[in-house]
Parts: C-alpha cells; sequence; structure tokens
C-alpha cells in the first residue's frame, strides 16, 4: 500500500482566517490539569432532589407546623390545664363527654378534661418519647453495629447476643420492664430502647461488612488508622441516609408500641396524657356515636405524625442515594 | 443501502444529556460510515463518547439524553428519527446487535444460557420447541463452548469468563443481525483469551457475513481486528482511515499521543510521551478545538476555531489545523516515524 | 538498575502461603510456596492472570492478608504473623501500596486534604497543622497536581487525577518499598503513560524500590528490572526482564508472552499466540522444584524439563 507524502494534503478551510494564527500557542500543562473538574457536591444534589420532592415537602410542612404548634401551644392564650377537671359551677358537676363548642374546642373527656390541651400535651410526650427512643436507639444500635461488624473476633460472640435478643419476644420483654420498673415517662423510654436497637445494629453490621473491605478502607489500614477511625469517618459517612431512614421510621414505631402498652395497661400512668391514653380512652367509649370525637381526634394526630415520618424517611432516604443523583 | 453505499450513515450527530440540571453534551457532531462486511474500530478513551454514539444506534440511550439533531441512516430508515420503543423493536436484536463488556453482568444470571440463547431465537426466528432446541445447541457450538449440549442447561456462573463471552456473542449473532456492535469485549478478559474471542468474532463474521462495529480503547485490538478507524475525542470524531493510515501515517496530535503512549513503543529508561492533563469538561460550550489545552502542538488558531476535517487522502481525513497548507510543518513523534520506517522498509 | 546480590535484599519472602476459608468448610490455596527477595532500589515485577494470587502476595506484605505458611522478612526482620507495635508503626511507614481501582480507593465523603494526610495522622502525633498543609502541598505538587486540589473532594477529578491523589497519599509518608497493585490497568491509555513516568521519575528522586503488580507484559517490560510469573498461586519464573523475554523457559511464560497484542497491525496478524495446557505435564514422578537455570534466571520445572532446558540452550 502506498503511503501518501507527509506534506500533501487537501484543505478544506477557508481563506479568510489571518495567517499569524498559524503560530504555535504557547503550552500551559496546569491548564490541562483545570479541564477535568466536576462541580458535582453530594449533600447539594441530596438537596435539590429533596425540595423537587412536592409531596415530602408537603409532609415536611405539615410535621413542621405540628412540632411548631405542641411547642407554642401552652402559651398562647386561652389555653386550658389538660389534667384540671372543670366543673359546672351551676351544678358541681363535671363537664363530661361535652362535645365540641366554644369554650372547650374539641370537647372534653368523660371525666371533664379540656380535650383540645389533652391532645396537645399528649402529643408532646408521645413526641418526646419517640424522639428520645429514636435517638437513643440510633447510637446504641450504631455503636453495637459497628463494632459487630468491623471486628471480626468479636463477630461470633456478637451475633449470639443479638441471636438472643431477638428472639425474645418484645411485647414480653416490654411487659417484664413495665412490671419491674415503675409505669412512667423514663420507664417507657428504657424499655423501648432496649427492645428497639437491634434493627439498626444489624443493618449497620451488614453495611459495614459489604463495605469494609472496599480497597479505600484497606488504605487506611496500610496507613495505620486505627479502627475506630476508619469506622467514624470512612464507613459511617456512606451509611448516613440508611441511618436516618431507619430512625425515621422507628419514631412512628415507638408511638405505636406506646398505645400498644397503654392499651394493655403498661402503659404511662393517667396522670401524663399521651397519644395512647388518649387513644384508649376514645377506644373504651367508641360504640357510642356522639361520643366518637374522643377517638378520632387524637387518631388523627397520630396518624398524621406516623405518614408524615414515614413519607420524609423515605423521600430522605431516596434523595440522598447517589445513584437517583442524576 | 443509502445512496453512497454504504451500509451505516452518521451525519452531524449531536447527543446531549440532561445531567443534574445541566446539559451534557456527549456527541458534538459526529460523521462516519460503514461500508458493508467492513470491521470499524472506534477508538477513544473514557467521556470521548464512544459508548454514547453506539447505544445511539439501537436507541439504548439512558433515559435522560436525547438525540438533538443530524442522522443515523441504516436499511433507508433515518434512526435518530425514531421516536419510541416500537420503532426499536424490528431493529434492536434483530438487524443490529451488541456485545458488551462484562460478560457477568450481561447473562441473566436466575436462567440457564441455552434458555437464554432460546428466547432470542423464538422471539426473532419464529422457531420453537424441538428446532428451537437444536439451534441453540448449534449456536453454542459455533461460538466454540465444547459439549454444547450438557452446557446449554448450565448457569452462567458456571461458565468461566472467557466462555461467558461466548455465550453473550452467541446471544448476539443468534438471529443473524447485519451489524454486530461489541463494546470492548475482551477489556474483562484474560490477555490469553483475548485473541480467541478476536479470532472467534473475526471467524464468525465471514461465515455469517455481518458488519461488525469495535469500541476500544486498546489499540492492539484495532491492530489485530480492524480495517477501519475511527477515533474519537471529547465527543467528536477527530480522525478516520484505514487501519495503515492510522498506524503509519497517523496525522492529528491526539492519535499521535495515543499511539506514542504505549509502552510498546517506549525506550526503556527515558519516559514514555504522554499528554498531561485531562479531556474538557462537556459542560460547557467548547471554542476551538476541544483537544488544544492539551495538545503541545497547538496553533492560536486551535483555541479560536474548530478544525474542519481535513482530506489526507481517499480513505483518511482528519480534523487538525496543521493540515492547513498555512500551517508550520511539524512531524510525528519519534516512536511513530520508526514504526512507520519499519513499514515501509518491509513492504517496499 | 542491577541489583547487587552481595548486599542484603530489602524484601525477601519465603516459601510464602496463603490460604483463605471459603464457606462450606473447603481451603483455597491462594499462593504456594512462593519465594523472591527484591534489592534496595530496584523495579521487581510481578505478572499473573486474574486469580493468579499476585494481589495476595501483595496484600500479604501490607499485612492486610494473613498468612499461613512462610514468611514476609524486611530489612532483615519478619514482619509477617504477630509483631509487636513498634514494628508495625515501622511496616506502616516504610512499605507503602498504591490500588488498582482509583475510583474505589479514595474515601469519597473526605477531602484530598484528609486523604493525603491520613497517614501522617497516625505517625506523627506532634505534627503541627502549619506543617502538615505544607507537606501536603509539597507532595501534592511532587504527583504533578495543583495544591489549590487540596480542598476538593474526589468526585471532582478524572481517573488519571486520583490515581495520583493515592500516589500522593503513599508518598506524603516516605515510604522504601511501594507495592504498586496493577497502578495503571484501571486508567485510560494516555493516562497510563502519566502515571508510568511519574512513577519512574519518583523512583529515580526518592530512591524507591518498587514491587510492580501487573498482567500488562508490555508495561512489565518497560518498567521493571527482573520479574516473576505467577500462575495459580505458585511463581513458575524469575529472572531479569530482558532475559525473560528473550528466552522464556516455563510453558505459562511462553505463553503469557506470546498473547500480547501488538500495536502494529502487520505484526499483529501475524502473530499466533500459544496455549499452555498445564494438565499435559506429568508431575507424578517427582514434584517440580525451584531451579536456577541460568545464573539469576529460575524456573519451576522437574529433572527433565530442566534437561531439555540445557540442551535446547547449550
Amino acid at each position: 500500500m502506498k503511503i501518501p507524502d507527509m506534506a500533501a494534503s487537501a484543505a478544506v478551510a477557508d481563506a479568510g482566517i489571518d495567517r499569524a494564527l498559524f503560530e504555535f500557542a504557547d503550552y500551559d500543562a496546569g491548564a490541562g490539569e483545570r479541564g477535568g473538574y466536576s462541580n458535582y457536591s453530594y449533600w447539594r444534589s441530596t438537596f435539590r432532589m429533596f425540595l423537587a420532592n412536592k409531596v415530602a415537602l408537603f409532609f415536611l410542612a405539615l410535621l413542621g407546623s405540628l412540632l411548631l404548634f405542641t411547642i407554642v401551644q401552652p402559651f398562647l392564650p386561652g389555653q386550658l390545664s389538660p389534667t384540671k377537671i372543670f366543673n359546672d359551677p351551676e351544678t358541681g358537676m363535671q363537664y363530661r363527654n361535652l362535645p365540641p363548642g366554644d369554650r372547650f374546642w374539641l370537647g372534653t373527656n368523660s371525666i371533664g378534661q379540656d380535650l383540645w390541651s389533652r391532645i396537645w400535651s399528649g402529643t408532646r410526650t408521645s413526641l418526646l418519647i419517640g424522639l428520645s427512643v429514636g435517638l437513643a436507639e440510633m447510637l446504641i444500635g450504631i455503636v453495637f453495629g459497628a463494632i459487630w461488624g468491623y471486628v471480626r473476633r468479636l463477630d461470633r460472640v456478637m451475633t449470639e447476643i443479638y441471636n438472643v435478643m431477638d428472639n425474645v419476644p418484645s411485647t414480653v420483654l416490654l411487659m417484664l420492664f413495665a412490671y419491674i420498673m415503675k409505669p412512667g415517662f423514663r420507664t417507657m423510654v428504657i424499655a423501648m430502647c432496649a427492645v428497639g436497637w437491634l434493627g439498626l445494629a444489624r443493618f449497620v453490621r451488614n453495611q459495614i461488612i459489604i463495605i469494609r473491605d472496599r480497597e479505600y478502607n484497606l488504605a487506611s489500614r496500610c496507613l495505620g488508622t486505627p479502627a475506630r477511625r476508619i469506622v467514624t469517618r470512612n464507613i459511617l459517612p456512606y451509611l448516613v441516609s440508611v441511618i436516618m431512614l431507619q430512625t425515621a421510621l422507628s419514631i412512628p414505631g415507638t408511638i405505636g408500641w406506646e398505645v400498644f402498652l397503654t392499651y394493655i395497661g403498661l402503659g404511662l400512668p393517667v396522670s401524663i396524657p399521651s397519644l395512647g391514653n388518649l387513644v384508649n380512652e376514645g377506644r373504651m367509649i367508641m360504640m357510642a356515636p356522639e361520643l366518637r370525637y374522643q377517638l378520632i381526634f387524637p387518631t388523627v394526630v397520630l396518624s398524621l405524625i406516623t405518614i408524615s415520618f414515614y413519607v420524609l424517611g423515605n423521600a430522605f432516604s431516596d434523595a440522598s442515594d447517589p445513584r437517583n443523583h442524576v | 443501502m443509502s445512496d453512497t453505499g454504504s451500509l451505516l450513515e452518521v451525519r452531524d450527530l449531536v447527543i446531549r444529556f440532561s445531567l443534574r440540571g445541566r446539559m451534557l453534551t456527549a456527541i458534538r457532531g459526529a460523521s462516519l460510515s460503514l461500508a458493508e462486511g467492513e470491521t470499524l474500530a472506534i477508538v477513544g478513551e473514557s467521556g470521548s463518547g464512544k459508548s454514547v454514539l453506539t447505544k445511539s444506534f439501537i436507541g439504548m440511550l439512558d433515559q435522560n439524553g436525547r438525540i438533538d439533531s443530524g442522522s443515523i441512516l441504516f436499511d433507508g430508515q433515518d434512526l435518530a428519527a425514531f421516536r419510541g420503543e416500537e420503532d426499536w423493536l424490528p431493529l434492536r436484536g434483530k438487524k443490529i446487535a451488541m456485545v458488551f463488556q462484562d460478560p457477568m453482568t450481561s447473562l441473566n444470571p436466575l436462567l440457564t444460557v441455552g434458555r437464554q440463547i432460546r428466547e432470542v431465537i423464538e422471539l426473532h426466528r419464529g422457531l420453537s420447541g424441538r428446532k428451537a432446541e437444536l439451534a441453540t445447541v448449534e449456536m453454542l457450538d459455533k461460538v466454540g463452548i465444547v459439549d454444547p449440549e450438557r452446557r446449554a442447561d448450565q448457569y452462567p456462573h458456571e461458565f468461566s469468563g472467557g466462555m461467558r463471552q461466548r455465550a453473550v456473542i452467541a446471544i448476539a449473532i443468534a438471529c443473524r443481525p447485519r451489524i454486530l456492535i461489541c463494546d470492548e469485549p475482551t477489556t474483562a478478559l484474560d490477555v490469553t483469551i483475548q485473541a480467541q474471542i478476536l479470532g472467534l468474532i473475526k471467524a464468525l463474521q465471514r461465515d455469517f457475513a455481518f458488519t461488525t462495529i469495535y469500541i476500544t480503547h486498546d489499540l492492539g485490538v484495532v491492530a489485530n481486528v480492524a480495517d477501519k478507524v475511527a477515533v474519537m475525542y471529547a465527543g467528536k470524531i477527530v480522525e478516520t482511515g484505514t487501519t495503515e493510515d492510522i498506524f503509519y501515517d497517523a496525522r492529528h496530535p491526539y492519535t499521535w499521543a495515543l499511539l506514542s503512549s504505549l509502552p510498546q513503543l517506549g525506550v526503556k529508561g527515558s519516559p514514555l510521551y504522554s499528554i498531561s492533563g485531562t479531556p474538557p469538561s462537556l459542560f460547557k460550550e467548547i471554542k476551538g478545538d476541544a483537544f488544544a489545552p492539551r495538545n503541545p502542538h497547538a496553533l492560536k488558531i486551535d483555541f479560536e476555531r474548530e478544525p474542519p476535517m481535513f482530506t489526507v487522502s481517499p480513505t483518511h481525513r482528519a480534523a487538525t489545523w496543521l493540515l492547513d497548507p498555512r500551517a508550520p510543518r511539524v512531524d510525528p513523534p519519534e516512536a511513530i516515524r520508526a514504526m512507520r520506517e519499519k513499514y515501509l522498509g518491509a513492504t517496499i | 538498575m542491577n541489583w547487587d546480590e552481595s548486599l542484603e535484599p530489602l524484601l525477601e519472602i519465603r516459601d510464602l502461603g496463603v490460604d483463605f476459608r471459603l464457606k462450606g468448610g473447603a481451603v483455597l490455596h491462594a499462593v504456594r510456596g512462593a519465594s523472591f527477595a527484591i534489592g534496595k532500589g530496584e523495579t521487581f515485577g510481578l505478572v499473573g492472570e486474574s486469580g493468579s494470587g499476585k494481589t495476595t502476595i501483595g496484600r500479604a506484605i501490607l499485612r492486610i492478608n494473613e498468612v499461613s505458611s512462610g514468611s514476609v522478612v524486611f530489612k532483615g526482620r519478619k514482619i509477617s504473623g504477630n509483631i509487636d507495635a513498634s514494628l508495625d508503626r515501622e511496616v506502616v511507614q516504610k512499605i507503602q501500596m498504591i490500588f488498582q481501582d482509583p475510583m474505589s480507593s479514595l474515601n469519597e465523603r473526605a477531602k484530598v486534604d484528609y486523604i493525603v494526610s491520613e497517614g501522617l495522622y497516625n505517625l506523627r502525633k506532634g505534627l503541627g497543622e502549619a506543617e502538615r498543609s505544607r507537606l501536603v502541598q509539597k507532595v501534592l505538587l511532587e504527583v504533578g497536581l495543583l495544591p489549590e486540589f487540596a480542598s476538593r473532594f474526589p468526585h471532582e477529578f478524572s481517573g488519571g487525577q486520583r490515581q495520583r491523589i493515592g500516589i500522593a497519599r503513599a508518598l506524603i509518608m516516605e515510604p522504601e518499598l511501594v507495592v504498586c497493585d496493577e497502578p495503571i490497568s484501571a486508567l485510560d491509555v494516555s493516562i497510563r503513560a502519566q502515571v508510568i513516568n511519574l512513577l519512574s521519575a519518583l523512583q529515580k528522586e526518592k530512591g524507591l524500590t518498587y514491587l510492580f503488580i501487573a498482567h500488562d507484559l508490555s508495561v512489565v517490560r518497560f518498567i521493571t528490572d527482573r520479574v516473576a510469573v505467577i500462575n495459580r498461586g505458585q511463581i513458575v519464573e524469575l529472572a531479569e526482564t530482558e532475559e525473560l523475554f528473550a528466552r522464556p523457559l516455563h510453558g505459562y511464560t511462553q505463553a503469557l508472552l506470546s498473547a500480547i497484542p501488538i500495536p502494529d497491525p502487520r505484526r499483529e496478524r501475524a502473530r499466533v499466540p500459544l496455549v499452555y495446557d498445564s494438565s499435559t505435564r506429568d508431575y507424578s514422578g517427582a514434584a517440580p522444584e525451584w531451579r536456577e537455570v541460568f545464573p539469576g534466571h529460575f524456573v519451576l520445572a522437574d529433572e527433565a524439563e530442566e534437561e531439555a532446558i540445557r540442551k535446547k540452550y547449550i
């Protein structure tokens, strides 16, 4: 095959270009390095995706206003005490089972307490339980799961501990706690933490097992990084989104447990209003149609909280998955 | 066949992706033509757009990508004008088939290999039952799998890497496509298996009379199989020609860089020829020649105006201002000259 | 660079065996009876295909994988198995690794600044912030990156740049031995040359010793002084690089060499690859041994094969 002479080529370009442009340009090696820069930020993309989810934003606003209101409500004018029993000054009798009206905005319950303030007080208590349990579960679950997943030697032992605790039915354990300790806020929190951390621990452990042999973690080991720092700086940041999801879902779950325990009589004492108490009281009289409002109002609030956490947890988890960042 | 007599013709194709709110122009105006029975190799590095280009031939662009302008002429139709899946179904797998890089993820791990091949045969060739089974075994035999009856009932994880790639090839050619696109078919394989697979595809090409497009960054593969080569950089085809044109008479500085950076052409003890820097971001509009910031032979005009395709010979074209008669004469790097000398010495 | 054999080798692996326990109780012998020595300042290549055990050897040297039999000796002291804390610290500082995949060998959630100085945090407890920052800048420049990159995240960089960040991370420790585990396989062709040149330049500047693990023989030929070929956990041949390429003695080496693609159409189309089939060899008599057939050129062979080699070349 004949190779054409190097210098011969037929040009197609137009003749109007300045000849001076055909000189060599200055070569800047650094300019080439800057070319590869890509402007992607993980958290910015996560944020953007979350904000684009209109349903999630709605529930965020809903939950946010709910939370805000529970905090602000006692300081608003015209609020009544949630535990005080109101008597009709004329008859001396308690204002029992009054339907929603001017004075008692959501009516009263069977012993004359204001339902409106009870619901908000109850929501406060239940949310507080839910959030503290959620936070405590997260901490215990992460620590246990991290050690379990990362330290190979402890894997056998910790798997056994997990299996034992997992096999004990949560209901039995919760009831045991409630019997042993006096029913109260602290009891509930401790009891539910004792049961709830298992799920997150298992999850964290599985994720760590998947990630710990990736090259960047091997590199950290070669550099002498201690296990503690590998877990906190190399692995846990990858798990933020899934940990958030689990925690977000556990909060309504905790509140649900509280309702259940109250139902079987092991929850908070009646003197501390909670959504569980309210639902329980309402359930007892729900057969009478004119009294159903006592069940409906707390149930609605409970449902809204549950749905909000569920939607927000899922929305955040989807938004923080880098595979969705397109 | 289109009016120019070529089997597949791409004209000024522009493909854009919408990514995180911004537009990425993956293909910035590519043109090429493929004649029947030819083997074309599209050479480029990551980000050059070579995979995107070939995916557009079978309508497999990601959801967020679309063809903005240009045409793809095949068999009397403009594939760039296709709008929905119904347009692609009679074509994809049947007339144009694709073999991907990683055979493990190309095969369904839950189905036997035989079942996967049979599925294609039943769907596209209309055979069924016993006839389809026989055709499946015949296919496995043709791709060089020993003991095909037994192998047809096995699952992908029971096959070795090379055998899986053979199975993938069997699925691709089961319905006698006219064009087979192979996207880095040997990159995931050991070097001792590579030659076997390439040889297999060449043999099948003869027996089944199809045209092959290889996408690769491995110049050894190109030297082995290709008749024609198209070199891509930053979404454009910067040089096309026959294999001899490209290896012995390359004109574009990027092609020089690719060839000279091969360790086989290096001299021990001295540094390898290399280009510094990285390819440009395709999110931004590129002024002038995309390769200019990394081109040690860049002219001032490379930063101002994009070079058109200059014709070196009827088979050989390159888009570089160095081919303009007003440009200073630049010799290709030493190693390429040496290879050329040896080639000239051998043929004359 | 020729290694003066009268000097003590920098690194020696002696009859190394690494086993992995699989599910169901089976044992995988990833490495069996591997032995070689690396001299200070040389580039030693370890070549094999996937699953041959070459990466396992590299990781065993770095103490990532546990050694099941044999030993790894560094500067005359055994560094495999249980060692005391001060020796462990010394190993961490003096032996470093460059990993294969730039996409998974950097912590995506950490800034380049932290990634590069991670080792310093571990080793030099009393290092001041200004000094640390200065060292990071220095090493980034040495690998051809701009100091402004320290405040960015890995995903903002290309594969070649990321690999250079990985090199910087290893370099800042001022190691003596660097194990390069397929450092360029995952990179584009033109970027490979950049990284190879960088590794060579750093070696000359800093007197580094490399164990270069690869499957690409053309790169190995270019960069190494001596090469060992490994097949299914066993080292089958070891020689100076040019000697190995000129006179490959083991069947597997010959097959491997014949399979290298040549980027020259005329020669590539004329190339005929050989096939090595270990089952055709009959080792029922005596197991093959590690024999020095020519000075500095070792092969795994039995007596009959050694005889055949001598006859052929003398």
